[in-house]
C-alpha cells in the first residue's frame, strides 16, 4: 500500500506544488484548506504523514494534530512548514509533537529526503 | 477692524497691549490644535501605509513560494530530465526567488517593528557559537568573493543575555553589507570585547569590519534611516530594500544597545553595536 500524506495548505499554489513534487516521490497525496477539512479528512483516512501549513484560515494549523490525537488518529511523521524561521515557532511545533518544522519555501529534495528516511 | 489691521496699529496703552496678547494667544492656541490634528492625520496614514507595505509583503510571499517550489522540482529532474541549459535556467529562477523572499521578509520585519514594540525572547547565549554560525553559513559566499574572514572572539567573553534570532539578524545584516560592498580581495573581519566602563553595566561591544568603499561621514547617520540608499549604483549592486540598517538599529535598541559606523570614503568601513551581558562574576 502505498504510504499516505496529508497536506494541509490553504494556499492552492502551494499545494498543487508540494502535490505535484511528493507524487512524483511515489506517494498517495491529499489536501485539505482548511483545519476542519484536514481534521475530517485524517479522521476518515489516517494519513502516514501531515504536512501541516501553521497559519490556516479557520484555525492554527496545530490544533488539527491534537484534533487527530484525540479522535485515535497520530501520524507517523508530522511535518511543520512557516514562513517563520525563528526559534520560538520551532519550539512551539516540536511542544505540539512535530517531528520537523521546515521553513517555506520547503526545499523539494530535502522534503523528499526526510519522508524517505523517516518512514524506512 | 481686522486682526492684521490691529496688529499693524502701534499700541500706545496698557489696555491695548493686552488685547492684542490675548489675541496672538487664541490664534497660537488655534495653530497648535491645527498642528496636531495634521500629525495625526500624518501618523493614521503612516501606520495606513505601513499595513499595506505588510499585506502586500505576505500577499506577494505565497505565490513566490510557489514558484520557487515548482522550480526546484524542475531543477531536481523529478518530472523527468533536464538539460544542462535548462538546469541553469532554473537555477537562476531559484537564485532570483529566494533574493526577493528575503527582501519579503525584510519588508515584513520592518513592518512589524513599525507597527508595535517587537517581543524580545532573552536566553543566555555564547556570542562565539553565533559567530561560528555565521561563518559556516556564509563560506561558500566568501569563497566565491574571494574576501578573507577573520573572526577574533575571546574565549573568556560572557555569556550575552539576549534574542539570539534577533542578535543573528543584526550580525548577518552587516556582515552582508561587508560582503556586499567589499571587493574580490578584501577583507572582512568580526570581533568582539567586553567593555567594563560602562555606567550601566557591562556590555559587549561587537565590530564588523571591512576594506570596502567606505562611507562618507555625511551619511554616516543616514543609512540607518529607512529606505535610505546612499547611492545608486550602491542599491543596484546590493538589491537591497534599504532596510536593513534601520531593522538592525531597532533590534540593537530593543536590546537596550547602540549601533553606529566609523568610516571614510575609500577606507572601508566599521560598524559597532553592544549588547547586554550577564555580569563578570556570574
Amino acid at each position: 500500500m502505498p504510504t499516505r500524506i496529508l497536506v494541509v495548505e490553504d494556499s492552492i499554489l502551494i499545494s498543487s506544488a508540494l502535490q505535484i513534487l511528493l507524487e512524483s516521490g511515489g506517494y498517495e497525496v491529499s489536501v485539505a484548506e482548511t483545519a476542519g477539512d484536514a481534521v475530517k479528512a485524517g479522521l476518515a483516512l489516517p494519513p502516514d504523514v501531515v504536512l501541516l501549513d501553521l497559519t490556516l484560515p479557520d484555525a492554527d494549523g496545530l490544533t488539527v494534530l491534537a484534533q487527530l490525537r484525540s479522535g485515535g488518529v497520530t501520524p507517523v511523521l508530522k511535518l511543520a512548514m512557516t514562513g517563520h524561521d525563528d526559534n520560538s515557532t520551532r519550539d512551539r511545533c516540536i511542544a505540539a509533537g512535530c517531528d520537523e518544522v521546515l521553513v517555506k519555501p520547503v526545499p523539494a529534495r530535502e522534503l523528499l529526503r526526510i519522508i524517505g528516511e523517516r518512514l524506512t | 477692524m481686522s486682526a492684521d489691521s490691529r496688529r499693524r496699529s502701534a499700541p500706545s496703552d496698557g489696555e491695548l497691549v493686552d488685547l492684542r496678547s490675548q489675541y496672538d494667544l487664541s490664534q497660537l492656541h488655534a495653530e497648535i490644535a491645527e498642528a496636531r490634528k495634521i500629525i495625526s492625520d500624518l501618523r493614521d496614514r503612516d501606520s495606513l501605509k505601513t499595513q499595506f507595505l505588510s499585506n502586500i509583503a505576505h500577499d506577494l510571499r505565497t505565490p513566490l513560494t510557489a514558484i520557487i517550489t515548482h522550480a526546484e522540482i524542475l531543477r531536481d529532474g523529478l518530472l523527468g530530465e533536464i538539460s544542462p541549459k535548462q538546469g541553469e535556467s532554473v537555477r537562476t529562477i531559484i537564485t532570483g526567488g529566494r533574493q526577493l523572499l528575503d527582501m519579503i521578509a525584510e519588508i515584513l520585519l520592518y513592518a512589524k517593528g513599525s507597527s508595535e514594540p517587537l517581543a524580545v525572547t532573552a536566553t543566555r547565549f555564547s556570542f562565539r557559537d553565533v559567530v561560528d554560525q555565521i561563518t559556516a553559513l556564509n563560506e561558500s559566499l566568501v569563497a566565491k568573493k574571494h574576501l578573507e574572514l577573520e573572526c577574533s572572539v575571546p574565549d573568556d567573553l560572557p555569556p550575552v543575555i539576549g534574542d539570539r534570532d534577533k542578535i543573528m539578524h543584526v550580525l548577518m545584516n552587516l556582515l552582508g553589507n561587508a560582503f556586499a560592498f567589499t571587493p574580490p580581495g578584501g577583507k572582512v573581519w568580526v570581533g568582539a570585547m567586553l567593555d567594563t566602563h560602562r555606567p550601566a553595566g557591562p556590555v559587549i561591544q561587537v565590530e564588523v569590519g571591512d576594506t570596502g568603499r567606505g562611507i562618507a561621514p555625511d551619511h554616516h547617520e543616514l543609512i540607518f534611516r529607512e529606505f535610505a540608499q546612499v547611492d545608486s549604483s550602491a542599491s543596484r549592486a546590493h538589491h537591497g530594500t534599504g532596510l536593513g540598517l534601520t531593522i538592525a538599529r531597532r533590534l540593537v535598541e530593543l536590546h537596550g544597545g547602540r549601533i553606529w559606523v566609523e568610516s571614510e570614503l575609500g577606507r572601508g568601513s566599521r560598524f559597532f553595536f553592544t549588547l547586554p551581558c550577564a555580569r563578570i562574576e556570574e
